[in-house]
C-alpha cells in the first residue's frame, strides 16, 4: 500500500504542512494515555501528536486527523486510518472511545475550506466521542508563564502558522479553566480533571494536577519539577525575565495553575448504559507526570496512596538505557528502579537557602548548612558517600524540620567521594545560582563562585580551601558529561533525538569561567542581562574607586618615604654619624675578610671532593 | 590595606586565626571594623573609597550601615571573637578577682571632660574586690591621670598602642587585654564600649556606671552616650543580669559569624596572597 492509498482524502488537506516541530511534544501525556484508554478502544487522535503517546496507544484501533499531508503520509501504516484534513473532513457519522486533542484545537484546523473557529472545531471532536468516551484536550493560556516573559507580544504573530491569531481578545474561546468547563458542559461532557501544563504550550515535560497544585503551594516536588523545566525549557531562548522564578514564585502564590503555559483536561461524556470505560482509571490518574531533563528522557509519574505520594515509573515507556559502547568508566549511573518508593515531603533546600541569602537570616543559613553537612556526615562511611546522597544538589533535597532526604534518588554515585567535595559540589552549585541570578546575599561582591563556596562552607562548619572547590568542579563536569550523555541517548531511546539541539549550551556551561558579573549560563533574559550589567557597572565603580583611593595613598607614602630618606641622609652627614662609622671600620673589614676566607675554604673543599670522586 | 585595619593588632590577630604568620599580615580588601559602634561600623572622618567591603562585627551593624548607604558590608565578627577561638578558656582556670575597670577614653585628638576624683570614688564604694584600672594609652602616658588612679589604690595598667598610619601597632594588644580579663570577675566602664562587651565574653560580670564624660566636641550624630543608654538599657548598672549581658554580648560581637580559617581567608582577600615573611 503507498502512502497515497493509506491515506484518506476527503477534501481540505494541507498538501505541503507540517505541524511536526523538533522542540514541540507532550510525552508526559503518554503516561495518562495509557492509563485511560484500556485495550481495543477506538481512538481518534486529532491535529499533531507526540510518538511517545502512539507507543503508548498500544492494542487500540487508532485513526489519525490531520492536516498537513505530508504528517499524515509518514503517519501512514502506523495507525489504523490515517485522516488527512481539517475538522471539517472528520466522518459525522463516527465515535470514539477515546478523542485526543493535544495539539489544541488550532492545530485541527486546516486553511482550506471555510474557517471554522475554536468553538466550532470542539463542537466535531466532542461529537465524536461515544458516550462513556473521554476527551483529552490541551487548552493555551493567554496569561501563562509563557505569555508573561514573551520578548514580543502575542498579538504581533507573523509565523507561518499564524494565518490567524487567535487571543484572549477572541470570546469565542476559553481563555481560563472555568470558562473550557462551560463549554465542556455545553457539549454534554464533564470535566473530570485537569493538569498544568509546564513549561511551553507547544512543548510539555511536566504535568501537575491542579488542584494539587493549588494545594502544596511550598512542595519541594512541586518546586523543583516547575524550577528544571523552565529552565531547559527556555534554554537558549530570549525572554523579558527568568520563567522558573516566575513559575516558582506562581507555585508559592498559589497561582501555578493560573499562570501554567496550558492545561490539559480530561473530560468525558455521560454512559448511556453503564458501560463507561474508565471511570476506574479517570479516578487514580497521577498527580504529576514528569518527562524533563532531570529524568534523562524517561516518564515518571507520582501518585497518591494511602502512604502519602509515591514516585512510580510508567513501565511500558520507559525507554530502556543502553550502555554506551567502549565508553571510559562512568562514575554515576541510572538507577534502572528509581524513582521508586515515596516522594519525601518538605520545601526545596535550594528555595530555603535562597530565603535565607535575601533575608539575610545567616542564623537559617548556618542551622540549614551546618544540618546539611551533619547529615552528609553522618551517612558517610570513613568520610565517603555513594549512592543519590552523594550527587544530589540544593535543587533535589528537600527539608522537612530538620530531616532531610533526596527527592529524585534516581542517579548514583558508583565511587566513594570525599564529604567535602560532595558539599563543596552542591555548595559551588548554589554559589552560581545565587551569583549569576543576581540574587541578594549577606556577602561581598568581591567573592567569586569558588571564594562564595569557601565561605558557604565555612557557614556549614567546614573549613575547606580552594583545592576542594576545584576537585568538586572536576566532579561537576563529569556528572554532567555524563547526564547529558544519558539524556541523548534517552531522547534518540523516545524517539525524540532532535528534540534538543545537541551540544546545546543549556544552563550547563563551565563553571570555571564564570564571574559574578556573568548573566545566568544558558538563560537569556533581558532582566537577568540588565542585572548582570548594573553588577558589573557597581563592579566598575568600586574598582574606580579603589584606584583613585590607592593612588592617592601611593602618594602621601611616597612622601613619607622621600621624608625618612631626607632624614637618612642628614643623620648622615652628622659628626656623630661619621666618628660611628669610622669607629666600626675594622669590625666591617674584619667581618668582610671573614667571609672571603669563607668563600676560600669552602672552594678548597669542593675541589677536593671533586678529586676524590 | 586600610590603616585602621591595623588598630590593636586587629590584622595580625585575623592573620594569625587565618593561618598565616602575624609578622605582616597581608593587605586586607575591606575595612575591619575596629571598635564597638553605634554607627554604620566605620570610624567616622576616617577617608573610605566607595564600594570597597566593610567586614563588620554584628548583623544589626551590617543593617545600619546599609541604611545609610553603605554597600558591599558583610558581617565576619570581631577580631576578638577569633582570639577567643584560637584561646579557649583553660579546663582549670586560675581564680579570678576583682574589677577591671576601663576609664572612658577618646582617641588621640580627643579631649575627655569629667571629674576623675569623683569617678573614682564612685568606684571605691561599688567595687567589691581589688580594682584595675586600664587606661588608653595617652591618658597612660598623663602622668597626672595615671598618677590619680595609683593613688587610689587602685593598679594602673595599659594594653598597649593602638597604633597609627601602619607604625607602632602592638600586635599583642588583644592578646594581653584578653589575659588580664580573665584575671578579673568584673569589668566595668562609665560607658558601655568595646572592652565591656570584650570583658563579658571573656567570662566577667559586666557594670556600666559612673559619669560617661563626655568628649569635648563630641559627635552627636549616631545619638551619643543618651542613644547607648536609650538602646541597651540592660547593660547599664552597677550590677547588670548576666544571661542577657552574654546574650547581648554573643550579638554584638558576632560570635555566631565567626567564619573557619579558609573562608575568613577569602572574605579577606587572602585566598591568594603570598605571604610577605619579613
Amino acid at each position: 500500500m503507498t502512502a497515497e492509498t493509506a491515506v484518506t482524502l476527503p477534501g481540505g488537506e494541507m498538501l505541503t504542512w507540517s505541524d511536526r516541530r523538533a522542540d514541540a511534544g507532550n510525552r508526559p501525556l503518554a503516561a495518562l494515555v495509557a492509563r485511560l484508554v484500556p485495550p481495543g478502544a477506538d481512538v481518534l487522535l486529532a491535529g499533531p501528536v507526540d510518538p511517545a503517546v502512539l507507543d503508548a496507544l498500544g492494542q487500540t484501533h487508532v485513526t489519525a486527523l490531520l492536516r498537513g499531508y505530508p504528517d499524515a503520509a509518514a503517519l501512514a501504516g502506523r495507525v489504523d486510518r490515517v485522516v488527512a484534513a481539517g475538522a471539517a473532513g472528520l466522518p459525522t457519522d463516527e465515535a470514539y472511545n477515546v478523542v485526543i486533542a493535544a495539539g489544541g484545537l488550532d492545530a485541527v484546523e486546516s486553511v482550506e475550506g471555510p474557517p471554522l473557529g475554536w468553538n466550532a472545531v470542539l463542537a466535531r471532536l466532542t461529537a465524536a466521542v461515544r458516550p462513556g468516551g473521554v476527551l483529552l484536550l490541551r487548552l493555551d493560556n493567554p496569561l501563562g508563564v509563557h505569555r508573561l516573559v514573551a520578548a514580543s507580544g502575542w498579538y504581533v504573530g507573523r509565523d507561518d502558522a499564524e494565518w490567524t491569531v487567535g487571543g484572549v481578545l477572541d470570546t469565542g474561546r476559553p481563555a481560563n479553566l472555568d470558562q473550557l468547563r462551560l463549554r465542556l458542559d455545553a457539549a454534554g461532557l464533564r470535566m473530570d480533571t485537569s493538569y498544568v501544563a509546564y513549561p511551553r504550550p507547544e512543548s510539555t515535560t511536566v504535568l501537575l494536577a491542579t488542584d494539587q497544585v493549588a494545594r502544596h503551594t511550598t512542595s519541594g516536588l512541586f518546586e523543583a519539577v516547575l524550577h528544571t523545566a523552565c529552565t531547559s525549557g527556555y534554554a537558549d531562548r530570549f525572554v523579558v525575565a527568568d520563567p522558573a522564578r516566575l513559575a516558582v514564585d506562581a507555585l508559592y502564590a498559589g497561582r501555578a495553575a493560573e499562570l501554567a503555559p496550558g492545561w490539559l483536561v480530561i473530560a468525558h461524556r455521560a454512559a448511556s448504559s453503564g458501560d463507561d470505560l474508565n471511570a476506574t482509571d479517570r479516578a487514580a490518574l497521577p498527580l504529576a507526570v514528569l518527562a524533563n531533563d532531570s529524568s534523562d528522557g524517561r516518564i515518571v509519574e507520582v501518585v497518591d496512596g494511602p502512604q502519602g505520594w509515591h514516585w512510580h515509573r510508567s513501565g511500558s515507556i520507559v525507554p530502556r538505557s543502553v550502555r554506551t559502547p567502549y565508553a571510559s568508566r562512568e562514575i554515576t549511573h541510572l538507577d534502572p528502579a528509581a524513582p521508586e518508593g515515596p516522594v519525601p515531603d518538605g520545601r526545596l533546600l535550594h528555595s530555603l537557602l535562597l530565603d535565607g541569602c535575601l533575608r539575610r537570616d545567616t542564623a537559617l543559613l548556618r542551622r540549614l548548612l551546618r544540618g546539611y553537612a551533619d547529615w552528609l556526615t553522618g551517612q558517610a562511611d570513613a568520610d565517603r558517600l555513594t549512592g543519590a546522597v552523594a550527587l544530589a544538589g540544593a535543587d533535589n533535597l528537600v527539608v522537612s524540620g530538620d530531616r532531610f532526604a533526596v527527592l529524585d534518588p534516581s542517579r548514583r554515585a558508583d565511587d566513594p567521594l570525599p564529604v567535602d567535595v560532595v558539599l563543596a559540589r552542591a555548595l559551588c552549585r548554589f554559589a552560581t545560582e545565587l551569583l549569576t541570578g543576581g540574587y541578594a546575599h549577606p556577602w561581598t561582591a568581591t567573592l567569586d563562585v569558588a571564594g562564595l563556596t569557601v565561605v558557604l562552607g565555612g557557614v556549614a562548619g567546614r573549613d575547606f580551601d580552594r583545592a576542594v572547590v576545584d576537585a568538586a568542579l572536576d566532579l561537576e563536569a563529569a556528572v554532567r558529561r555524563e547526564r547529558d550523555t544519558g539524556r541523548r541517548r534517552g531522547l534518540d531511546t523516545g524517539r525524540r533525538g532532535d528534540r534538543d539541539a545537541e551540544g546545546r549550551s543549556g544552563p550547563d556551561g563551565d563553571l570555571r569561567a564564570l564571574t559574578p558579573t556573568d548573566p545566568p549560563p544558558g538563560r537569556h533574559s533581558y532582566q537577568q542581562l540588565r542585572d548582570a550589567w548594573l553588577r558589573q557597572r557597581d563592579e566598575n565603580t568600586r574598582l574606580a574607586a579603589a584606584l583613585t583611593w590607592t593612588e592617592e595613598l601611593l602618594t602621601s607614602r611616597e612622601r613619607a618615604l622621600r621624608r625618612a630618606e631626607a632624614k637618612l641622609d642628614l643623620l648622615s652627614g652628622t659628626v656623630s654619624y661619621k666618628l660611628a662609622r669610622l669607629a666600626s671600620t675594622p669590625a666591617r673589614m674584619a667581618r668582610r675578610g671573614a667571609r672571603a676566607a669563607k668563600r676560600r675554604a669552602r672552594a678548597a673543599i669542593s675541589r677536593k671532593d671533586g678529586n676524590h670522586e | 590595606m586600610h590603616h585602621a585595619n591595623h588598630f590593636y593588632g586587629h590584622a595580625h590577630v585575623l592573620a594569625r586565626y587565618a593561618g598565616l604568620s602575624d609578622g605582616h599580615p597581608p593587605r586586607i580588601n575591606g575595612y575591619v571594623q575596629h571598635g564597638w559602634n553605634i554607627g554604620d561600623g566605620l570610624a567616622p572622618g576616617h577617608p573610605y573609597a566607595e564600594g570597597t567591603p566593610s567586614l563588620l562585627w554584628s548583623e544589626q551593624t551590617r543593617r545600619r550601615a546599609w541604611s545609610l548607604g553603605r554597600r558591599n558590608v558583610t558581617v565576619i565578627g570581631a577580631p576578638f571573637t577569633y582570639l577567643l577561638a584560637m584561646r579557649p578558656e583553660p579546663q582549670s582556670p586560675p581564680q579570678r578577682a576583682g574589677t577591671i575597670w576601663y576609664p572612658f577614653h577618646g582617641w588621640e585628638g580627643q579631649h575627655v571632660e569629667g571629674d576623675h576624683d569623683r569617678l573614682i570614688a564612685q568606684i571605691r564604694d561599688t567595687e567589691p574586690g581589688p580594682v584595675t584600672v586600664c587606661l588608653y594609652w595617652h591618658e597612660h602616658r598623663m602622668r597626672r591621670v595615671r598618677r590619680r588612679y595609683e593613688n587610689a589604690g587602685f593598679r594602673v595598667i595599659c594594653h598597649g598602642y593602638r597604633g597609627h598610619w601602619w607604625s607602632d601597632t602592638d600586635p599583642d594588644f588583644l592578646d594581653r587585654q584578653l589575659t588580664e580579663l580573665r584575671r578579673h570577675a568584673r569589668v566595668a566602664s562609665n560607658r558601655l564600649t568595646s572592652a565591656v562587651f570584650y570583658g563579658i565574653a571573656a567570662g566577667c560580670a559586666p557594670a556600666v556606671y559612673g559619669n560617661p564624660m563626655v568628649l569635648a566636641g563630641e559627635d552627636p550624630t549616631f545619638g551619643g552616650t543618651a542613644r547607648i543608654r536609650r538602646q541597651w538599657p540592660e547593660l547599664h548598672g552597677e550590677q547588670v543580669h548576666l544571661p542577657t549581658a552574654v546574650e547581648i554580648a554573643r550579638a554584638e560581637l558576632g560570635v555566631d559569624h565567626r567564619y573557619p580559617p579558609a573562608a575568613l581567608r577569602e572574605l579577606l582577600g587572602w585566598a591568594a596572597t603570598q605571604e610577605e615573611t619579613t
